[in-house]
């Protein structure tokens, strides 16, 4: 007891108590419902059988049921095009954005910090805002679209299975791009000012420079902001439900705010589960490359 | 062109940017001073001709606004409060050590810190209901995000406990003082700001979180005010004036923070993020 | 004499890595005793030992007579002046110095004496009121000197202290640590990499390599009987020469083998026919007038400092001449030397071992 006691004050006994606890709480909140997810995918749970620990077995029928149903393939599709959609529209107008302010005048850095407002506002109350600016009669981008000729009449943004999911993709690539940006600053402000200077003097041009200099010294810092990107991406879920809530008839809905509409509009649990499984392989593959690529950064 | 000259243009056009960039916030604002019928005016007006002030105090005692943002802030506090008490003393670990059980244990953190909320709350609610962790919601609400953004924030202090010297705390150790006391008058002292930071990042977070909140707290009294905001806004409504002043009064507290610790916060962030 | 600091059989592995080999090390009460070698070599770790932030794998360490082997850094009475100082940058100069003094729970006034005392003593009492952050790198210096001072401990461990100093400032804290030590009765481990430092302020130098003591004993004993030609190689500034070599028929002579084939004379015997490995000075060759020496190479480089004249022979190995007496000798010349007999160390060819 006595050495016990002493290895908490004075020795390692210190840091495993430190580190037991909240690994301890983790496994309990976050690990064991990730097990109980994949339980339950192979489980039959409606809401009778959900109070029960014991529930019919009955193995890939949720999986299977769930391919068979004419939605799921759309709405996968629709995950594609919202994942690549909204990462490709931050990516890019943050790398500018990033460009742009790397030239340094006064002001810039906290103008730059200003940006990141996008970020930190809770995701309903963006969704609600994007949800007022893209109303069709009286929504103000219809209005500033049709004052510059560049549509007709107006996009009926939330209702027209045509551009439910580009509505979202807009609200989303506004919230993430100033996150993308500040990063990417981070990248570019980390490239010594003396490789530039030796470009200069071996004859390369602006363009030349950008190609030959700050992509390839950004390349793992690009492949970090991607696949965080990805991970961010696929845990929206409060635009969804703040501006189309996935429809309309499902075209604007995407499999992580199905996985949450079957569960608890539909209580079809098991389902719920079956596409959060596989969802969460998804993820965890982009995390993997997530972490290989800012181990790079530290250790290169 | 001369350097001022320069920087002048280089500003203005920042200006432009950051102005368009920040439009809907602006509009959040504006929509919430009109009357009805200035809302859905064609051409809309970009200044309220005739504010209408009274918006706020309606809409605060229609909707209940302040008992909405009581719950998130109970919410928000008490999730910061778990995760600074777990997660600082882990971060720590996490930062001292260079070996491969750290890696494994940061690897682990990293993964759980990607699961989507909206993909997790399906077992965490059936988990929750058969243990009877339901009849408190806001606890067990508390519970899930603390375990959701832990991870976030173990990243971002493990990066400010990094930074501080590990000389510092041997010199303490020879000086006399025991692991607990170099660590409570040494490397807490000096990594406070990061801690801080970082605590107010996961606030914000926590104080808007929504799906964990909708889905697990049915009694409208107990729900925070994402979920007010998420029933307010039906499918047809017409209140946008009286929404955007609800949604005002939601985020402007987190934007006063946001601006006033700007620089921090940013390189809080940043730091945690690539490293 | 009493011994203040007595290791016995000390291993310490990290995993595979055996980081200190068998380490045998009394350091007598008020000694000053200097652990040098190259970076790697397990000197640091072996202070850290000492201090306790490293604990040992087996064998015996003793603080003042007591077994401390499993004993927390708190408890052993030591204090430490660590290479980046490691001054706490939220305390003022007045407060770190004190710290330790708090955490023995002294009254504000003991504490506020010791610091004005200690303050006088190294010259800091102006600084009492200010940050690290605002002193110099000297000034940081002497608060981490003071730290340990204030605490009268049972033995001052130092970490490469000057190695981040200028070579002006290094110059003076050496002579400064070494007064302060006389003048408190101390007992001090000093790890440098630097010989010049060890050899200077030391009484006792421990020349490490690879986890291994090869060497310890008085600097000059070092220098004048070096145990092997790693430590011949690390003591003495320019480095030995070392030269291959053959006993000559006689046994009382050397049979150089660079160039042409050379006498060297000997002052003792050895086995005649032996490959060896001859190690001269640069210090101990002297250039002299044509017919007066009895070897000869020719010049590569010269390089004058004013005080004193770098030769540097076109052999191969280099040989190098410290020369004092302003010798018109340039590039393209032939040099002759001399040595006396009892300046010439003479190691084995394989092993290194002095013979």
């Amino acid at each position: 007891m006595k050495r016990l006691l002493s290895s908490i004050t004075d020795g390692k006994g210190f840091d495993i108590a430190l580190v037991a606890f909240p690994l301890g709480y983790l496994f309990l909140m976050s690990g064991l419902p990730l097990l109980y997810n994949v339980v339950m995918s192979f489980q039959e749970v409606d809401m009778f059988s959900l109070g029960s620990f014991w529930r019919p077995f009955v193995g890939l029928k949720n999986y299977r049921d769930l391919f068979a149903q004419p939605e799921t393939l759309p709405i996968l599709y629709n995950t594609g095009i919202f994942v690549a959609a909204s990462i490709a529209g931050q990516f890019l107008l943050g790398f500018g954005l990033a460009l742009f302010f790397w030239t340094n005048f006064p002001g810039a850095s906290w103008l730059r910090g200003l940006f990141l407002v996008s970020w930190v506002m809770p995701g309903l109350v963006v969704g609600a805002i994007w949800n007022w600016i893209l109303s069709g009669d009286f929504g103000v981008l219809n209005f500033l679209l049709r004052e510059t000729g560049i549509i007709d009449g107006n996009i009926f943004w939330r209702s027209d299975p045509n551009f439910s999911l580009w509505a979202v993709i807009i609200a989303n690539i506004w919230l993430g791009m100033a996150f993308n940006m500040i990063l990417l600053s981070v990248g570019l402000s980390a490239i010594p000012k003396d490789l530039y200077e030796a470009a200069e003097l071996d004859g390369a041009n602006a363009f030349q420079r950008f190609w030959t200099i700050t992509l390839p010294m950004m390349r793992s810092t690009i492949g970090a902001i991607i696949s965080l990107g990805l991970i961010f991406t696929l845990q929206q879920f409060d635009l969804f439900a703040a501006i189309t809530s996935g429809g309309p008839n499902n075209s604007s809905n995407v499999t992580q705010y199905w996985a949450w509409d079957l569960s608890f509009r539909q209580y079809d649990f098991a389902k719920g589960a079956t596409i959060s499984v596989i969802m969460i392989v998804f993820v965890m593959f982009a995390s993997v490359v997530y972490v290989r690529s800012t181990r790079h950064e530290v250790r290169g | 062109m001369s350097e001022t000259m320069r920087n002048r243009l280089m500003l203005a056009t920042a200006i432009v940017l950051a102005a368009i960039y920040l439009f809907p916030l602006y509009w959040m604002y504006i929509t919430a001073l009109k009357t009805g019928s200035a809302m859905f005016a064609t051409p809309p007006q970009f200044w309220p001709s005739d504010p209408q002030w009274h918006i706020y105090g309606d809409v605060w005692q229609s909707r209940n606004v302040g008992r909405y943002l009581a719950n998130s802030l109970l919410i928000a506090c008490g999730a910061v409060a778990l995760i600074c008490v777990l997660g600082v003393g882990c971060a720590y670990v996490l930062a001292r050590y260079r070996n491969v059980w750290v890696d494994i244990g940061l690897f682990l953190i990293l993964m759980l810190q990607v699961l989507p909320a909206s993909l997790m709350i399906t077992p965490i609610f059936v988990g929750f209901s058969q243990i009877g962790l339901l009849a408190s919601p806001r606890f067990a609400v508390i519970l899930a995000i603390a375990a959701k953004s832990m991870p976030f924030f173990v990243v971002l202090v493990r990066a400010t406990f990094m930074s501080v010297p590990q000389e510092l705390e041997e010199a303490a150790l020879v000086d006399g003082n025991s692991r607990i006391g170099a660590f409570w008058h040494i490397v807490l002292p000096l990594a406070r700001n990061g801690i801080l930071v970082s605590a107010i990042l996961i606030f914000m977070q926590a104080f808007g979180e929504f799906v964990y909140s909708k889905s697990i707290i049915q009694a409208v009294e107990l729900q925070p005010a994402s979920v007010g905001l998420n029933s307010f806004m039906g499918p047809n409504t017409n209140e946008w004036n009286n929404i955007m002043a609800y949604a005002t009064m939601y985020v402007t507290p987190i934007l006063a923070i946001f601006v006033l610790l700007q620089r921090r916060i940013v390189s809080g962030l940043t730091s945690g993020a690539l490293k | 004499m009493t011994l203040q600091i007595e290791l016995s059989g000390v291993n310490k592995y990290y995993g595979a890595f055996h980081a200190l080999k068998n380490i045998d090390l009394a350091i007598e009460k008020g000694s000053f005793v200097a652990l040098v070698g190259p970076s790697g070599c397990g000197k640091s770790t072996l202070l850290r030992s000492l201090a306790g932030l490293e604990s040992i794998s087996t064998g015996d360490l003793r603080i003042a007579g007591d077994l401390m082997n499993s004993v927390p850094p708190r408890k052993r009475d030591v204090a430490m002046v660590f290479q980046t100082y490691a001054l706490y940058p939220h305390m003022t100069v007045e407060q770190n110095l004190t710290y330790s003094l708090r955490i023995r729970g002294a009254s504000k006034a003991e504490m506020k004496k010791a610091a004005a005392e200690v303050a006088a003593t190294t010259g800091l009492s102006a600084l009492l009121g200010r940050y690290p952050r605002e002193l110099s790198g000297g000034q940081r210096q002497r608060v981490a000197m003071s730290r340990a001072i204030i605490r009268n401990p049972k033995a001052f461990l130092f970490d490469e202290p000057l190695s981040n100093l200028d070579a002006a400032l290094r110059v003076h804290m050496r002579k400064e640590i070494r007064m302060l030590h006389d003048r408190l009765g101390a007992t001090s481990v000093y790890v440098t990499h630097d010989q010049i430092e060890a050899m200077t302020m030391a009484d006792h130098v421990v020349v490490m390599r690879d986890g291994i003591i090869e060497q310890q004993g008085r600097p000059l004993d070092l220098y004048d009987r070096p145990a092997n030609k790693f430590v011949a190689g690390f003591i003495g500034s320019p480095a030995m020469n070392f030269i291959p070599a053959t006993v000559g028929a006689d046994g009382l002579s050397l049979v150089t083998h660079v160039g042409e084939p050379q006498t060297i004379v000997l002052d003792r015997a050895l086995d005649p026919g032996r490959t060896v490995t001859a190690g001269l000075r640069p210090e101990h060759l002297h250039a002299v007038d044509a017919g007066q020496g009895t070897f000869r190479f020719p010049v590569g480089i010269v390089e004058t400092t004013g005080s004193a004249t770098y030769i540097s022979t076109a052999t191969a190995p280099e040989i190098t001449i410290v020369d004092t007496a302003r010798r018109s000798i340039r590039a393209g010349d032939v040099v002759e030397l001399s040595i006396r007999p009892s300046d010439v160390h003479v190691f084995d060819a394989d092993t290194g071992i002095r013979l």
